[in-house]
């Protein structure tokens, strides 16, 4: 019996001795939920999946979170909702991982977080612009993207500096569309910019945007707003050519998506004159970690980085911060961290989740312009750069 | 005695061996170790009591459906396994009791198929030849380019029986109950066209009925079947003695 | 919303020509039924693979002013895929008992389906490509379209009749026709029916590749561009009937005018509904599709 009571001691003693470096050893579990497969919007996805690897390597060679490595499980959301709460749950139960971003899709976002609410592990949108990823103040949910108000507002200061009176917009009938098309009513109603405006929604799914752009091309517009997701954008300005509102009219597409590598062979000379939002221009000012991260972006992709990619990076990057400060890695412990702390992000100034008014709240907006392509096979570091929110 | 040359076919030998053929279902035992030969250019009856397995021993001997013990041949060809396109085209060929036809294709084309699925051996021409000549002994050729849906069951089992000759090579026709339920007149035209392919063509024939008296006039030599097997052969007259044959028709056991 | 003659000519024109490459898929769907008696769900992706051949015919062989000979190769080549799967795949069901055939063609089609798609993204990664087309827009009175949309509609309804040639007057077409009526009795004309599978399968597929290439310039090409056809092939079946070939015509006519007029006149968000509606219409008043016809097993 004494031999018995021993050797349970013993016993006990080696195995809590070899769990306790072993569980130091076990590695912190970042998800990265992020559209990689059609009909997502696949170019971004793979973008902001580049920025996170990036991210993580560079986490782990600063000695990683809390003395132990980073480790990121990248999951497939595809652009649908379903398929994004899957993978969120799968994360956070048998993975255990402690903060999940990669967000593009705004649908994708919403829907997680309806989840996260219950589940605790704090989500932060990558490049989801609608207002309800945030406005619904959850307290896991944070995102390091521009909200509907000040991206609506890029593009109208864009119209109003070029003096556009009539504008029509199409969009997507997603919460992304919805959103920005009312944001965009909303804030030429509020400032009274007076500008006639003719709304037009479109499913995402669709095939053919003929009937829409025939019924645009009667209201004779100076611009046009192209609030599509991945193919209906690329199906709007091949189309507008066809109907021949392009090159008459200005279009402006709501995101970065003409910076995307692919741009110039899907739309060859059809792309020339194309006016897009853009949350950072290769001219902009990065901060040095931002600078270290570019370096290592063109040396492995041998391009330089595009926002999604930035952002990506600087999700990472943030998250480890923010468990560092907190010394934990228990949800509650690094909501508050990012909450009351301030960041190095990939821009000179620093990143801060405030719990603001409305959709700004948790939420970090990077810089907002509007660039324009003068000619065939320029890149977002060739552009010209239109307008910059807030000149 | 000179033994004969391993391809030339003999005279004497049986154009079609069926050895031991047998199939069940389940518990039922359809044909149990049936034996048949049928000599070139006869005209053989196969009769026998309801369930007896007739149709089995047909769709066996067709490729329809593969025995479970047994061999088949025909002439020099092996047959058991294969599928049953393979046998048709090698000249082995069947109607079935309820006539099979292409009932949206014409009356043309449903005989034209099997000619065109051979490959038109000699040309189109010989088959247009060949077809002609059947369309004008069955009767049907004022129907020649209805749809065959439009035909009575009488015409159809014609038609049926027509398809087949128009096989290149045929060398024998087994025909499953091709004349029950069709009209007098119909039945004789069948009978002309049976005779006169046997005649010109030498074509060998396997007829299962019912019908006592067509079977006396057209069948020499009568195989009965009884509870899977082949229980006589010989003249219709003959069998039709026999006690055993006569209590399987009745239902009862031979005292 | 602005109601003009031009907007209804434009919106009938949209729907006719979207109609013919539908009848397109939803033809290879139901050709293949009739004779196979089995229903490909995995159709989308010869479109898919239809459409990669093009791009790569195009952009890195042929270059866009052989656009065509792209497409006919792009048809030939899911032929020939057709030709090389359906033995493989499909011919072991005919083993199983018919209850359980359904069943495995099911399992079957779909896991090919998955199969195809994801082999893309491996090949040819998620990301998007077009065939450049250098086809001018044409103008049909004060109306544009798309030239490399005209040429599809054109060129699918050249594959249609050239379709109808094929089954009306050789004599694999006959033999065709014959195998969709009664399969026992084809055999025993001595048509090898094993063998009229693969053709009939791999026709239905070239198909469906064939709208692939032409649609190319229009729609992209990505690992999934097959997806959406697919349900559209199968609401284009339900309307015209399984098995009836005037049903997959006049049914893809059909759902590509309703989407089309639906989308201009009531609600654009809704283009898709209208065509569901239409299914279930078709489902309460003529299940078995307007030309739907029981064919016979044997």
């Amino acid at each position: 019996m004494w031999r018995g009571g021993f050797a349970g001691g013993a016993l006990l003693v080696s195995v809590l001795l070899g769990l306790g470096p072993a569980a130091a050893q076990e590695p912190i579990v970042f998800g990265v939920i992020t559209p990689l497969s059609p009909p997502g919007e696949t170019a971004l996805g793979q973008l902001a999946k580049r920025g996170a690897e990036i991210g993580a390597e560079y986490i782990n060679e600063k000695g990683g979170v809390l003395g132990r490595k980073v480790a990121l499980s990248v999951q497939d959301s595809a652009g649908k909702n379903e398929q994004a709460v899957a993978a969120y749950r799968r994360l956070v139960s048998s993975e255990k991982a402690v903060a999940v971003f990669g967000f593009i899709h705004s649908g994708a976002n919403i829907a997680v977080n309806e989840v996260a609410k219950e589940m605790g592990v704090p989500t932060m949108g990558t490049q989801t612009g609608a207002s309800d990823v945030t406005a619904k103040h959850y307290d896991i949910a944070f995102r390091t993207h521009a909200v509907d108000p000040p991206r609506a507002a890029t593009w109208l200061g864009w119209i109003k500096k070029n003096n556009f009176k009539r504008v029509s917009i199409l969009a997507e009938t997603t919460d992304y569309g919805i959103g920005l098309a009312k944001e965009t009513e909303k804030q030429n109603k509020d400032k009274t910019l007076g500008l006639e405006i003719q709304t037009i929604m479109f499913d995402r799914t669709t095939t053919d945007l003929l009937p829409q752009l025939l019924q645009v091309k009667a209201f004779k517009p100076d611009a046009i707003v192209n609030v599509g997701v991945g193919q209906p954008l690329d199906l709007m300005i091949t189309q507008a050519h066809t109907v021949g509102l392009l090159p008459g009219a200005a279009m402006v597409t709501s995101y970065d998506a003409p910076a995307r590598p692919q741009f110039w062979q899907l739309h060859g000379d059809k792309g020339v004159g194309i006016n897009f939002v853009a949350f950072y221009s290769p001219k902009s000012e990065l901060s040095e970690v931002g600078k270290e991260f570019a370096k290592r972006y063109q040396a492995k992709f041998n391009e330089p980085p595009v926002y999604a990619a930035l952002n990506g990076f600087a999700n990472a990057l943030v998250f480890a911060e923010a468990i560092e400060k907190a010394k934990s890695t228990e949800p509650k412990a690094i909501i508050k961290a990012l909450e009351e702390g301030s960041f190095t992000g990939w821009s000179t100034t620093p990143v801060t989740f405030p719990r603001a008014e409305g959709a700004l709240w948790h939420n970090w907006s990077p810089p907002l312009m509007v660039l324009h392509y003068a000619a065939k096979d320029q890149t977002p570091a060739t552009a010209t750069v239109a307008y910059v929110l807030g000149e | 005695m000179a033994t004969p040359l391993p391809d030339a076919p003999r005279p004497d030998a049986p154009l079609l061996e069926a050895l031991g053929l047998s199939k069940r279902y389940g518990g039922l035992i359809a044909n149990n170790g049936v034996t048949l030969r049928l000599a070139r250019g006869e005209i053989r009856g196969l009769i026998g009591p309801n369930g007896a397995g007739k149709t089995t021993l047909v769709n066996l001997i067709t490729g329809i459906e593969t025995a479970d013990a047994g061999r088949i041949r025909l002439g020099d060809v092996e047959l058991s396994g294969r599928p049953a396109h393979a046998i048709a085209a090698h000249g082995l060929i069947r109607t079935f009791q309820v006539a099979r036809v292409f009932e949206s294709l014409s009356v043309r084309d449903n005989l034209l198929l099997p000619f065109l699925a051979a490959g038109s051996p000699g040309g189109l021409g010989a088959g247009r030849a060949r077809l002609a000549e059947l369309l004008a002994l069955s009767t049907l050729a004022a129907l020649a380019d209805d749809r065959a849906g439009t035909l009575s069951g009488g015409q159809r089992m014609l038609l049926q029986a027509c398809a087949g000759f128009m096989v290149p090579g045929v060398s024998l026709h087994v025909l499953d109950e091709p004349f029950a339920g069709i009209n007098p007149v119909v039945k004789d035209t069948l009978i002309q066209l049976i005779r006169r392919e046997n005649e010109s063509h030498a074509c060998t024939f396997l007829i299962v009925s019912h019908e006592m008296d067509i079977v006396r006039r057209l069948c020499p030599i009568v195989s009965v079947m009884i509870e899977g097997a082949i229980a006589a052969e010989g003249r219709l007259d003959e069998v039709a003695r026999r006690a055993d044959v006569i209590a399987a028709y009745l239902g009862g056991n031979a005292p | 919303m602005i109601f003009s003659t031009e907007l209804l000519i434009q919106t009938l024109l949209s729907g006719l020509m979207v109609g013919v490459l539908y009848a397109l898929m939803a033809l290879g769907i139901t050709f293949i039924y009739s004779i196979v008696k089995t229903i490909n769900w995995a159709m989308g992706e010869f479109y898919m693979i239809g459409s990669y051949i093009q791009f790569v015919a195009v952009h890195f062989l042929l270059g866009p002013s052989w656009w065509w000979l792209a497409a006919i190769l792009a048809a030939a080549g899911t032929f020939l895929l057709g030709l090389l799967l359906e033995p493989i795949l499909l011919k072991p069901m005919y083993a199983r008992p018919l209850q359980r055939r359904d069943d495995y063609a099911t399992v079957v089609t779909i896991a090919l389906l998955l199969l195809l798609r994801n082999l893309a993204v491996a090949l040819g990664g998620p990301n998007q490509y077009r065939p450049e087309s250098n086809l001018p827009v044409v103008w049909i009175g004060p109306l544009p379209q798309e030239g490399a949309r005209v040429a599809a509609c054109l060129f699918a309804v050249l594959a249609l009749g050239v379709f109808w040639l094929v089954i009306k007057k050789t004599w694999v077409g006959l033999a065709l026709r014959a195998a969709a009526q009664n399969r026992v009795a084809v055999q025993t004309a001595g048509v090898d029916v094993y063998r009229l599978d693969a053709v009939a399968f791999a026709i239905g597929v070239a198909l469906a590749g064939f709208a692939g290439a032409l649609l190319a310039p229009v729609f992209m090409v990505f690992p999934t561009n097959g997806a959406v056809t697919t349900v559209k092939g199968f609401e284009i079946i339900v309307i015209g009937g399984l098995g009836s070939i005037p049903g997959a015509l006049v049914g893809g006519l059909l759902l590509g005018l309703i989407e089309s007029l639906g989308a201009a006149f009531i609600s654009s968000p809704y283009q898709n509904v209208y065509g569901f509606l239409l299914v279930i219409l078709i489902l309460i008043i003529k299940p078995n599709g307007l030309f739907g016809e029981r064919g016979r097993e044997a």
